[in-house]
């Protein structure tokens, strides 16, 4: 049995849910030991259950210690099964999250899938909506999967309430990707997303932004919507590159000020925008898996997070893999993923 | 694992909120729902009916951020909550009729929102065991910290750190010794501080309780009363099983109790469970404990210590937890020492052993225990039944006197009452009715045949004049008006009487003496033989 220390590097929830996929993917059971020790409250939380949940249901495996506050899961997997599913997450928690534990998986199954997922759809700490929209599927789009996701109801933390639908196509084999250039910077644009609270707020977001980056106005939109259950507010910059999209996210806060979520933003926007790298770190981490799945592609990136690096050791606990990261420098980094 | 489940008061204040702006605001109910670490499969939301939509919301707002939880609405009719009747009155019927499963749920007594009255008697019914869980208190999260939910902390009242706390609250406790007692309002203080004390026991132990007395002293319907106080606090799950040892003879005793396996023996042709396994998760009361066989108090002994035991003819253990109520009337440490009873179950017995006056050493309880058996025939037969006032009075003379033996305890007054019950006549026991009774009591303490000739005089003396005279003088008293009952007239009683002497003495007043000696028990020769007349 594949043995995953939970509090190794980043740890945490990332850990279980790229083993999750692992397993149910290769067909091997895992234990998860240790899961989030040393944090304040460690073991699982709610949401981390609700992907052990979702994984269960889809592949009709089963979980033992799957229980808030458990520190140890076995998890064992049976045959992945496409179809109609509905996942309601607790506390606002993401659904993109659970989406990721399950969409590869849900890919290789051999039957077409429909998701229904309720809960969080734009949180901090978790990919939001539109980076899995034009940042992630457009990547996996280039590796052969036919994944649609359609927005139906933004959620926010603390109300939740959001709700996504994804349809997933079957595929035999993801084909490898490679980037290893950005390519040229073919458009900027911004979004700020803001309901159920006064809209100044995203316009004084956008100001920053006009001042800042010195994108035109036909570049910033202002977007609210009336079907949000709780109050929210997110500021999204699309920087659209030849071959890919990067999408930096940065969400209001109570006793933040709007401007202060706008310059953060910013700065990495200048940022990104000034290095060589093609893929930033966010985007590198969530490629990772779905390349080792082809068995080959390459990119540049960034230095490696943590969080990157934590995900390839599990990845080499599942699948028999080499994955290499050459630095080059501080903002450069090619990553090469072979069998 | 055990599901987890709330029971709360909707915050009218609290857990308000309008708009979307509720959202920003620390709501404890909905807060509760959020906690990433605190998982709640039901919520069971108590509110007053003119917080309907309220209630709606909130409802609305836990299923949105918390699809695993369930919540359930209970309306309770409460017009002031502040009225600590009210509120406790409802409190309390919402957690009789509440079906707890302590064994498939844990409770947990949010006590964050409600009125402080509220939140007191939540804390006074969870102490009490009405609500068989913990309590939850939530705190709001630090200030400019988001809509964060905050944190939460559950507080056992079982750990002794709080024992000060939960002592200055007795009313719950006083329902539970007078549960004890069936209710009867009994006098005798050293008794009332005995059940004080098994008040506590019962409730905070489940180690073994040896109850020790004479018999009739009520050690059964003790050691049933304390199961079912226990039940009522939803400490045991399981059942109350009696037996008394000195029926198990043989080698029926070990099957008995702890059951055998088919073919275990001849006629052994099925599985028989056992006593011990029937008292899983319940309370087995062992009377008359001094008669179990040594091989059988083995068994037992590690049945106690271990939760674990063979079935006759079983190589494999089996399970039972219960909570053991022995009962003797002897003196086990004789036992002991005669090599009877064993000495390391003695100890373990000995933890907790309350020895259960006679009726003799609680004669202020006799009264009360009167009035207790007087109800029961009335519920039993269905008739009321009641004392005249002299025949009360006489009847409870004679039983707290001192020539009032009660030999058998509560039995005997039972019977007693039983006895006077059926032979009063349109439901009222006369004074008729109490003497013959008397009679009877006598007659039965009496049959070993002494001749004590209490008969005679108590149809002639007050109980109350007759509880004056000393024993020593009862015996001549009856002997002479025996005499007297068999002669014509005062000097001819006199002349047997003082046969002797009359031979010696040149004038003779024996009818004289004799008179003197009656009117000092206050009888003359017409009430003696009106007395002989009447019986």
């Amino acid at each position: 049995m594949i043995v995953i220390d939970g509090a190794a590097g980043e740890g945490g929830g990332q850990v279980l849910r790229t083993s999750l996929a692992l397993a149910m993917v290769t067909g091997q059971p895992f234990r998860i030991e240790r899961i989030r020790a040393g944090r304040r409250k460690p073991g699982l939380m709610r949401q981390h259950l609700t992907a052990v949940l979702a994984a269960t249901q889809i592949c009709g495996g089963t979980a033992i210690g799957a229980e808030p506050g458990s520190t140890t899961l076995e998890f064992t997997p049976g045959k992945v099964r496409g179809g109609d599913y509905r996942f309601a997450i607790g506390t606002a928690g993401s659904t993109i999250l659970v989406l990721q534990t399950i969409l590869l998986p849900l890919l290789q199954a051999g039957e077409r899938s429909r998701l229904v997922l309720e809960g969080g759809t734009h949180n901090p700490h978790a990919p939001s909506f539109a980076f899995l929209e034009r940042a992630f599927l457009p990547q996996l789009a280039r590796m052969g999967a036919e994944v649609s996701v359609k927005l139906v109801r933004p959620g926010f933390y603390p109300a939740g309430g959001g709700r996504i639908e994804v349809e997933i196509a079957p595929l035999e084999r993801l084909l490898p990707l490679h980037v290893p250039l950005r390519g040229a910077l073919q458009r900027t644009h911004a979004e700020a997303l803001v309901v159920n609270l006064p809209g100044s707020i995203g316009e004084r977001e956008l100001v920053v932004i006009a001042n800042r980056l010195k994108w035109s106005a036909e570049d910033l939109k202002l977007r609210t919507d009336k079907q949000a259950l709780g109050p929210g507010n997110v500021l999204t910059l699309f920087l659209e590159f030849a071959t890919i999209i990067q999408v930096l996210v940065a969400f209001g806060e109570q006793g933040v000020s709007a401007e202060a979520v706008a310059n953060r933003a910013a700065g990495v926007a200048a940022r990104l925008l000034k290095v060589d790298a093609a893929i930033e770190p966010h985007l590198a981490d969530q490629l990772l898996l779905p390349i080792a799945l082809a068995g080959a592609g390459s990119f540049t990136t960034l230095a490696l997070t943590s969080h990157a690096k934590t995900n390839i050791e599990v990845i080499r606990r599942f699948m028999d893999v080499s994955i290499s990261a050459m630095e080059n420098g501080e903002d450069l980094c090619a990553v090469h993923v072979a069998t | 694992m055990k599901r987890t489940v709330v029971i709360g008061f909707l915050g009218t204040t609290l857990d308000a909120g309008k708009g979307e702006e509720r959202w920003s605001r620390w709501r404890p109910t909905v807060a509760l729902c959020q906690h990433e670490d605190f998982l709640i499969h039901r919520l069971e939301l108590i509110r007053e009916a003119r917080f309907t939509a309220l209630g709606n919301v909130v409802a609305q707002d836990i299923a949105q951020i918390s699809p695993e939880t369930e919540v359930r609405t209970h309306e309770v009719n409460i017009r002031d909550p502040w009225d600590f009747e009210q509120v406790y009155g409802a409190l309390h019927d919402f957690a009789r009729a509440y079906q707890f499963d302590t064994e498939a749920e844990d409770y947990l007594i949010h006590i964050t929102t409600g009125t402080h009255v509220a939140q007191i008697c939540m804390y006074l019914l969870t102490e009490a065991h009405y609500f068989p869980g913990r309590l939850l208190q939530l705190s709001p999260p630090r200030p400019l910290s988001g809509s964060q939910p905050g944190s939460y902390s559950i507080i056992d009242l079982d750990l002794s750190k709080y024992d000060r706390i939960a002592s200055r609250y007795r009313a719950e406790q006083v329902e539970g010794t007078s549960f004890l007692k069936s209710g009867i309002e009994t006098r005798n203080l050293a008794f009332n501080r005995m059940i004080d004390e098994i008040e506590r026991v019962a409730i905070r132990s489940k180690a073994p309780l040896l109850l020790t007395g004479p018999t009739g002293a009520g050690k059964s319907q003790l050691a049933r009363r304390i199961f079912e106080l226990k039940k009522a606090r939803h400490q045991v799950p399981g059942n109350f099983i009696e037996v008394n040892c000195a029926t198990l003879r043989g080698d029926a005793a070990m099957s008995t109790l702890f059951g055998h396996v088919k073919g275990a023996f001849t006629g052994a042709i099925a599985d028989r469970a056992g006593l011990l396994r029937a008292a899983d998760k319940g309370v087995l009361f062992l009377d008359e404990i001094g008669e179990l066989g040594l091989d059988e108090q083995a068994m037992m002994l590690r049945a106690i210590e271990e939760k674990r035991f063979f079935p006759v003819g079983s190589d494999r253990e089996v399970e039972s937890e219960f909570q053991l109520i022995a009962g003797t009337n002897r003196d086990l440490n004789l036992a002991v020492r005669d090599g009877r009873f064993r000495e390391d179950l003695l100890a373990r017995l000995n933890l907790w052993t309350f020895r259960l006056p006679g009726l003799r050493e609680r004669k202020e309880d006799i009264e009360p225990n009167l009035e207790f058996e007087l109800h029961r025939h009335a519920n039993e037969d269905g008739r009321s039944v009641s004392f005249s006032k002299e025949a009360r009075r006489r009847y409870l003379d004679f039983a707290t006197s001192p020539e009032a033996e009660w030999s058998a305890n509560f039995r005997d007054l039972g019977a007693s009452v039983a006895r006077m019950t059926t032979l009063a006549l349109g439901g009222r026991i006369t004074e008729d009715v109490v003497k013959n009774e008397i009679y009877r009591l006598r007659a039965q303490w009496h049959t070993a045949g002494q001749p004590s000739g209490d008969d005679f005089l108590a149809a002639l003396i007050d109980t109350e004049k007759l509880a004056q005279i000393d024993p020593f003088d009862r015996v001549q008293l009856a002997a002479v008006l025996n005499v007297c009952r068999s002669c014509a007239s005062l000097s001819a009683a006199g002349r047997r009487l003082f046969a002797a002497s009359r031979l010696k003495r040149s004038s003779s007043n024996d009818a004289d003496r004799l008179r003197k000696y009656l009117a000092r028990f206050g009888l003359d020769w017409s009430s003696v033989h009106a007395g002989s007349q009447s019986n």
